[in-house]
């Protein structure tokens, strides 16, 4: 069934026809185009599709579109002000924070929610909260030390 | 596929005994990675999170009622629970990754009843009650009695669950959630649940149960027995273990062959009780 639904997305409302059973993700790349959002797994064990919904991470392809109208979603989108990244993106890009980049908008919102919740984390936090995703070219090191950099005010970025 | 979500229980209930076809959908970690892969595609999907009743938790007589719609998170910041519940607390932080615990609710996890995940051993440990609503009315079913097999409750057809409530009490109990899993986050290959309570070098309260070694929690009142009015040696605690482990039968699975589980059964519940048993003498 079809259904015409309001989602507030990136402070911007979206008015976009649904099918009721369409998820999240697949609304954010193949209805608004909104394709920073990653199509991984797509049952909830990757980590490539997250979003903040109300400041919180969650699984995109997990979330029912339809059930999302009274909610704010944050996408990698969203990220950057005015066209100039977020401290986080700008770590990302001066650790070389990724190599495909597919999980990278994944781990900026996972970062991104972190650091909201803690502006301090351990490094042993950062590990465990970037957990649920997963980085197939095993660029966890230099994520780590671009969340980390940013903890301490020392990121370096042009 | 039809699509409600309705804020009273009496138009919930309405749904549920009109239509044939429906899923109740909670936080959706489970059920809509299910319909992802088309295993389960209902005619009517009833999305319970308008429903007030089923938000939330609060302390009643030593008992907190915890909303079936309370997510992961919520669960493990809320400091209200404590003493034997300090355990359902424990569970919650150790399931998957933050993404997944603030959509994921209890009231989902539980009615999909896999001996893996978390919480049906943490609530077996806890002597947890679940409340549940079908169109006949009100019941109240004892954790010993929920689960009935791999992913099947004692739910009938057209019930849900509203609430699970657990004791406070023994207040001076400590609870663990020890959890042996391949990867942080990963569903466990074997956990060990406990509430465990001292006065003194005697242990006065023991509650185990087992997760991911059987179709349902293990837990067994002889193996309890055996450490309650101990002093929780090493010989007492390995007697406990050996009639769990016999009870057990674990599946080959890819987390772990039935014979590593195994090997595993006594060792994590050594642990678990001595680490207790170590708290508790600080206390």
């Amino acid at each position: 069934m079809m259904e015409t639904i309001s989602l507030t997305i990136n402070n911007e409302v979206h008015t976009v026809l649904i099918e009721t059973r369409q998820t999240l993700l697949s609304v954010l790349r193949d209805k608004l185009f909104l394709c920073g959002t990653k199509n991984g797994c797509n049952h909830g064990v990757c980590g490539a599709c997250n979003v903040l919904v109300d400041g919180k991470a969650m699984r995109a392809c997990l979330l029912l579109a339809i059930t999302l109208q009274e909610r704010e979603i944050t996408t990698i989108e969203g990220l950057s002000e005015n066209g100039e990244l977020s401290l986080l993106q700008k770590a990302f890009a001066s650790h070389q924070a990724f190599q495909c980049g597919f999980c990278t908008s994944g781990m900026l919102i996972s970062a991104t929610a972190l650091l909201d919740h803690d502006s301090t984390p351990s490094i042993s936090k950062i590990r465990h909260e970037l957990g649920g995703n997963i980085c197939r070219c095993t660029g966890y090191v230099q994520i780590i030390d671009a969340v980390k950099s940013v903890c301490e005010g020392k990121t370096d970025c042009t | 596929m039809n699509y409600v979500e309705p804020s009273s229980i009496t138009e919930l209930m309405n749904y549920v005994t009109t239509v044939e076809d429906y899923r109740c959908l909670a936080g959706g970690a489970t059920l809509v990675a299910m319909m992802n892969v088309g295993l389960v595609e209902p005619e009517l999907l009833i999305s319970l999170h308008k429903l007030d009743e089923l938000k939330g938790m609060r302390i009643d007589q030593n008992v907190i009622r915890i909303g079936a719609m309370t997510t992961h998170t919520a669960i493990t910041d809320e400091d209200r629970l404590t003493g034997n519940a300090s355990l359902v607390r424990s569970a919650a932080g150790q399931i998957a990754h933050s993404a997944v615990r603030n959509m994921g609710t209890i009231g989902g996890a539980i009615s999909h009843a896999d001996p893996s995940a978390d919480f049906p051993a943490a609530l077996t440990a806890a002597n947890a009650t679940i409340e549940v609503l079908g169109p006949s009315g009100r019941r109240v079913i004892q954790i010993d009695d929920f689960f009935v097999n791999y992913l099947e409750t004692s739910l009938t057809e057209k019930e849900i669950v509203m609430a699970i409530m657990v004791p406070l009490s023994p207040a001076d109990a400590i609870g663990h959630h020890l959890k042996f899993s391949r990867v942080d986050g990963d569903y466990a290959t074997v956990s060990v649940s406990l509430a465990l309570a001292m006065e003194g070098r005697i242990c006065s309260y023991a509650r185990i149960a087992v997760g991911s070694v059987a179709a349902v929690p293990l837990r067994l009142k002889e193996a309890d027995d055996i450490l309650i009015g101990s002093n929780l040696e090493e010989s007492e605690i390995a007697r406990a273990s050996e009639l769990l482990l016999k009870s057990s039968d674990p599946i080959d699975d890819v987390r772990g062959s039935s014979s590593y589980r195994k090997f595993l059964i006594p060792r994590l519940i050594r642990q678990a009780v001595l680490q207790s048993k170590k708290e508790l003498s600080y206390t």
